[in-house]
């Protein structure tokens, strides 16, 4: 290799400097978010001047925030079925499907991920104004599954890619109707596809905030849309509790996702 | 006439302007092992995968004693099939890869139960019954392939190239296992090879393909002994062809006329020559000798090579017309042979020599 790891001599040291200051970059902001929920300073003052459960407790005290992680919770749900299965047809599709327009449908299902979300939250809002589902848990449903399609297409495109199809014959050859070959052996094949699609769209939606923004109505508010607004209204440590419960959530989510592909893999 | 167990009539597959397969008709009598044999693109595994129901031929018919099998979807068609690539389902345990064609069929547990274990028995692998695809070799693979497919007792079991994945050791001793499993269970095969040894080895009988079309069905030793054409005879085991021209055929056999002037008497002649056409002469290389017999034509050489190889030489030897020969005398025939004479005589029986057209 050009640039070999063993043999950089003095520069290791320089490129390990700045790796750990890129991911301190990146990781310190949450590290502070988390620190600052224990601390017992209202203004949230640093270092703080004691270490407290306050805020948590208040956090879970008042139903607001608790209703707000449920609608949160309830719509990334719905959200992660919804986009699992249609990246599932869709991947079939994609994968096994010889149509014309195949890569334009393949570009199509892609493109939220690299469409500016502002455009698109203005685009759906407008729409679902008109047809009177803004502020409705459809609303956020449909459109999450819109933004989370992608992290569900990709990992079970991929997965599918992977699986030979001579096995889902053979399952054929066996007896198994088409359908069935592909419920008891296919789908099992490439169940690693399907958890991380899972996990993907659950959190697209989970911590989505600029479409959220738009849909929410004062009686329907996902968790980060509860975060934004509360930090417009009062600076209240409050907050860093609520958005350390979402970071924990968040990094649970993905270690069973690394979990069940290390135990997958053997 | 007696109703054929198999029959393919007629089968053609054309894949938009190319045709894979062009006209095939065979009778396969229950019971039988019989190998497509043939270089790949020759339409073997399309035939093949005709019988499967994974591909619809364009026209002709497949019939199981006497009835269509062609609008029976493939997992009604009860057959069994084991596939070049390896095709345990590699969440499933060896057991439960076993009894997944039995379980579709809703058979009882009980049943279930005793038939894995057979055929666990039947192809050596008891001890890994709950062990994961993942975790056997490519051999293992093809054998538990082998007992899946054959749980169900299928009247037919389609093999296409299951042991190419193989290297050449583990691949005899699996031919050797089909072989076995074939005599015991009775069951009709339908083999795929591009590997003629392994034909050899295996069939009853050998249909060799040819560009979409069945070249010559027989056994090996008709293959070999008494090739239809000059493609089967180049295809199976090694041949020398040498130019000659066609004199006259009586009875089947023909008096010809080779390069060096010589005419030879009473080869094996298939179609009809003119006289005076050119032709060529197949002798197999083991078919030459070294010592003149009372019917043996003979051929003046000039000897390039010898190399020992073991139960036979092998020698490169160039005619007086400048063709090169392979000549494979057993090395018992090659005791008093004097290698320091560059020019001898060779010898070959009519008999077993065949003419061709040019």
């Amino acid at each position: 290799m050009l640039l070999d790891y063993d043999r950089m001599g003095w520069l290791r040291v320089a490129l390990l400097g700045f790796t750990v200051l890129v991911a301190a970059f990146l990781l310190l902001p949450v590290v502070f978010i988390v620190l600052l929920s224990f601390g017992s300073s209202r203004w949230l003052a640093f270092p703080p001047p004691g270490w407290t459960l306050k805020w948590y407790g208040e956090l879970f005290a008042d139903p607001a925030w608790l209703e707000a992680a449920l609608t949160s919770a309830r719509i990334a749900t719905i959200t992660a079925m919804l986009a699992v299965l249609i990246g599932l047809l869709a991947s079939f599709a994609l994968v096994r499907g010889h149509f014309r327009g195949r890569e334009i449908l393949r570009g199509l299902l892609l493109t939220p991920m690299v469409l500016p979300v502002v455009v698109f939250a203005i685009a759906i809002y407008a729409f679902f104004l008109r047809l009177g589902l803004g502020g409705t848990t459809i609303g956020f449903v449909v459109a999450h599954t819109v933004l989370a399609l992608p992290f569900a297409v990709i990992p079970i495109a991929t997965a599918l890619e992977g699986f030979d199809k001579s096995i889902e014959d053979a399952a054929i050859v066996c007896g198994a109707s088409p359908l069935e070959a592909k419920l008891r052996i296919t789908l099992p094949s490439i169940r690693i596809g399907i958890f991380s699609a899972a996990i993907f769209s659950f959190l697209a939606s989970w911590d989505e905030v600029v479409v959220a923004i738009f849909m929410a109505s004062p009686t329907l508010q996902t968790l980060p849309v509860k975060i934004w607004g509360s930090l417009r209204s009062d600076l209240s440590p409050v907050i860093a509790a609520a958005s350390s419960l979402l970071v924990v959530l968040t990094l649970a989510l993905m270690a069973v996702t690394a979990l069940l592909r290390r135990k997958f893999r053997t | 006439m007696t109703q054929p167990f198999l029959s393919i009539r007629k089968l053609r597959k054309a894949f938009g302007a190319i045709t894979a397969v062009h006209d095939v008709t065979l009778d396969i009598p229950k019971g039988e092992f019989l190998t497509f044999l043939g270089p790949s693109g020759s339409g073997k595994s399309t035939t093949l995968y005709a019988i499967a129901g994974f591909q619809d031929p364009s026209s002709g018919d497949v019939l199981l004693q006497g009835k269509s099998l062609l609008a029976v979807p493939s997992h009604k068609r009860n057959i069994g099939m084991v596939f070049q690539r390896y095709t345990l389902f590699p969440h499933l345990t060896v057991a439960d890869n076993i009894a997944f064609p039995l379980r579709v069929r809703r058979r009882p547990d009980a049943e279930v139960k005793r038939k894995v274990a057979d055929m666990l028995a039947m192809v050596r692998l008891e001890s890994f019954a709950a062990r994961l695809p993942g975790a056997l070799s490519g051999g293992q693979q093809q054998r538990v392939a082998l007992a899946r497919a054959l749980a169900y007792d299928p009247p037919i079991l389609l093999m296409d190239e299951p042991l190419s994945a193989l290297d050449k050791k583990l691949r005899e001793e699996i031919q050797a296992e089909i072989r076995r499993i074939h005599r015991e269970t009775g069951v009709t095969i339908l083999y795929v090879t591009h590997d003629q040894e392994e034909a050899l080895h295996l069939s009853d009988r050998i249909a060799l393909f040819r560009d979409g079309r069945i070249e010559q069905t027989g056994t090996g030793e008709d293959l070999y002994l008494r090739p239809a054409t000059d493609f089967v005879a180049g295809f199976i085991g090694n041949s020398n062809f040498l130019a000659a021209e066609h004199l006259e055929t009586i009875d089947g056999a023909a008096t010809i006329r080779l390069g060096d002037g010589s005419v030879v008497s009473g080869v094996n002649v298939n179609g009809t020559f003119g006289k005076g056409q050119r032709a060529r002469l197949m002798v197999r290389p083991e078919a030459f000798r070294m010592e003149r017999n009372p019917t043996s034509a003979e051929l003046t050489v000039e000897i390039v090579d010898v190399a020992f190889y073991g139960e036979r030489r092998r020698i490169v030897a160039r005619t007086a017309a400048g063709q090169e020969l392979d000549i494979r005398p057993t090395t018992a025939a090659m005791e008093t042979y004097n290698s320091s004479l560059p020019r001898r005589q060779v010898f070959f029986d009519p008999a077993a020599a065949f003419l061709f057209p040019a």
